[in-house]
């Protein structure tokens, strides 16, 4: 009897479990020593936020570099451009030569890059996290191939404006992720599942399109080739507009999705017991990834792997436990910008789309991804 | 058949000694006279069209430990499951604090019910002290995201579950009983007057299981919180338990203290296991000892300890 009363009075003291006091670790808990949390916390009256310093730190040299490799692009090409006139032209004193080539050709098409390969970093982070598998990212699942699946008969079949066939591009994702999701859903998403689907959706809509391209004018099969690879290639501010818009509504949204899905990662019960409306989240972060991913689509065809990657490589840069979901829109947004340029000067004067460039970067990244989840039985 | 009696009295339950508790198990074994906050009336719990749990009814008495047992799949979690409003009963409802679990707002419900699940993830990489924080999720909003009530919350968290060392380790890196402390710690940073434990010691060495069920039974004795407990070990159970609930296939068995339900009978009737159940001679409580059939038979003269 005598044991047990000394033990729960001197938990009361110390802890349940006595061996502990004395270890010389152990901190007060009514001391004021700050916890080791990460990350700096802001607090003013009823106000409190909590700034993740690397992460801010890591944004901001990506876009430094972003901006730089931006500027280095708009400079080269067939008829290069000093630097400085690249930036005075940005800043509204243009030179006679530069106003045409970097205000109308080489400026917006750097832009779409930036939005393009932000909305699909953005989108790749929310889905994996959701899914809780580097796999899940929606170039992996399928959805590019439904988008591109949509915008070939577009163009084949109804020969569609541009404007129509990103919306059929638009469609043709959705449907696609709807299909892979619904097909590789039972109780959840397991990655082998969702591999599986995936490869054999994907070998059916192929199927789909090469039959569509058999079957189709020369000239069209031209244009379908092009916007299937995924393309910088004459982008003009229409599809900066697209891109623009799609980050303004949804990125937001975006962010202030990531503290839910950061929850959700610990398993759907624990986020629910915290108060999460599971369902709920996972419905407004499906759709805020699919309309980023879609209007990515709309504007630059299927960019391959820049979803994939971006989420991984920001959760590296920021050693963080989180989403990412802003960091992978930096990285994303540089991956891309790197990519159009590597892209137009590797073989000049011959341009290579930017989906080849992507895919030469994203390809040995899943494959090494694969082996990695077969080898630690995730897969 | 008490082996305890030549040394010393037999030791009471842990709570048993702290007879300032309104809940001292000796004049409590009348669930009817507490008052409860979280209670499951009629209902059926069904995973879409596999009905798990029927007509099921109970009541969880404030300010004690309930201690749900029962054989693998008789629906232990199911039931825990639906009393934290993770799955809504097809007929019957869940009532918290006198109103229907599924109408109050989500966050509303965990800043008074928290749910550790059996297996919870932890993100790759995350430290032991943001991992505990995310407990204090329905505390915050969007621009009060880390409070001083937060702060403080977690650092009595990681202090009652001696945690507070590993404040700035990485989760992957811990054992298996640090990890359950780290994810106790995190339902005990959400601070809400009841706590469901889905299976708490599963896959962790006994001292482990006893410092966890150590620290249910300080915060239900210091603290005063109502907990719910789906635990296996039927010994450890009737040791900790106030009120334990015994079910199979669905249903409630029996309840009570563990000294009226766990007996022979209910455990051969409820397991299938031919056992004697003798006091524990530490606690005093039941103490569940199988029948070995092996020796039986080989001893068949001799009659080992009968089941009564």
């Amino acid at each position: 009897m005598t044991e047990l009363i000394a033990r729960s009075g001197e938990s009361e003291l110390t802890s349940p479990n006595a061996a502990t006091s004395s270890q010389p670790g152990w901190v007060d808990p009514d001391s004021n020593a700050p916890l080791p949390l990460r990350g700096a916390v802001i607090r003013r009256a009823g106000f409190s936020v909590r700034l993740d310093g690397r992460s801010a730190l890591v944004c901001a040299v990506l876009a430094a570099f972003t901006i730089a490799v931006g500027l280095w692009s708009i400079s080269v090409g067939d008829f290069p451009i000093p630097i400085s006139d690249v930036v005075a032209t940005i800043l509204g004193n243009p030179t006679e030569d530069s106003e045409f080539i970097v205000g109308t050709l080489r400026l917006p098409r750097v832009l779409v890059a930036i939005g393009v390969g932000a909305a699909f970093g953005m989108s790749g982070a929310s889905f994996q996290s959701l899914v809780r598998n580097p796999l899940g990212s929606p170039d992996i699942i399928g959805f590019n191939y439904g988008a591109a699946l949509g915008a070939v008969l577009m163009i084949v079949v109804w020969d569609g404006s541009a404007l129509q066939v990103s919306l059929g591009a638009v469609l043709g994702g959705l449907a696609a992720a709807v299909a892979v999701y619904f097909l590789a859903w039972k109780r959840g998403v397991q990655a082998y599942r969702l591999v599986l689907v995936c490869i054999g959706a994907g070998f059916a809509v192929d199927a789909v399109i090469d039959y569509l391209i058999t079957r189709a004018e020369i000239t069209d099969v031209q244009r379908a080739a092009v916007w299937l690879t995924g393309s910088l290639n004459g982008r003009s501010w229409d599809e900066v507009r697209t891109v623009g818009g799609a980050l303004a509504v949804r990125g937001p949204v975006a962010i202030v999705m990531q503290r839910r899905l950061d929850r959700l990662e610990l398993g759907d019960d624990t986020a629910a017991a915290l108060g999460i409306h599971v369902g709920r989240a996972k419905l407004a972060l499906v759709v805020v990834g699919v309309g980023l991913a879609a209007l990515g689509v709309a504007a630059a065809g299927p960019v391959a792997f820049v979803a994939f990657v971006s989420a991984p490589i920001a959760r590296r840069l920021t050693s963080s436990p989180s989403a990412c979901i802003v960091p992978a829109a930096f990285v994303g947004a540089l991956v891309t910008v790197v990519a159009d340029l590597a892209a137009r000067r590797l073989l000049a004067p011959t341009e290579l789309p930017v989906g080849i460039m992507t895919a030469a970067i994203g390809a040995p990244y899943l494959l090494w991804l694969l082996t990695r989840q077969a080898r630690t039985g995730a897969l | 058949m008490s082996p305890q009696h030549e040394h010393e009295p037999p030791v009471a339950l842990p709570s048993g000694n702290h007879v300032d508790h309104d809940n001292d198990p000796s004049n409590q074994t009348n669930p009817a006279e507490t008052t409860t906050r979280l209670a499951a009336q009629g209902v059926r719990l069904a995973y879409d069209d596999h009905v798990v749990v029927e007509h099921l009814d109970l009541a969880v008495p404030d300010g004690q430990i309930t201690v749900i047992v029962g054989p693998n799949a008789c629906g232990k979690s199911t039931l825990l499951r639906s009393l934290a409003r993770l799955l809504r009963p097809s007929v019957g409802r869940v009532v918290l604090d006198g109103e229907m679990i599924q109408s109050l707002p989500t966050k509303e419900v965990a800043r008074r019910l928290g749910l550790l699940p059996q297996s919870p993830i932890a993100p790759e990489g995350i430290l032991v002290v943001d991992l505990v924080a995310r407990g204090r999720t329905p505390h915050q909003k969007l621009f009060q995201q880390w409070s001083a009530a937060d702060e403080r919350a977690v650092r009595a968290a990681l202090a009652a579950t001696d945690t507070i060392d590993l404040a700035d380790r990485p989760v992957d890196e811990l054992s298996g009983g640090q990890r359950q402390r780290v994810w106790s710690a995190m339902a005990l940073a959400q601070q809400t007057e009841l706590l469901l434990l889905d299976e708490p010691t599963t896959f962790l060495d006994i001292t482990h299981q006893v410092d966890v069920l150590d620290l249910v039974h300080d915060l239900n004795h210091e603290q005063g919180r109502t907990i719910v407990v789906v635990l296996h070990d039927l010994n450890l159970a009737c040791r900790y338990a106030h009120h334990i609930v015994m079910m199979r296939a669905g249903e409630i068995v029996a309840s009570g203290v563990p000294s009226d339900v766990i007996t022979a009978e209910s455990v051969r009737d409820v397991f299938g296991l031919d056992c004697a159940v003798i006091d524990d001679p530490i606690s005093g409580t039941p103490l569940v000892v199988p029948a070995d059939k092996r020796r039986a038979a080989r001893n068949s003269a001799e009659p080992q300890q009968a089941d009564r």
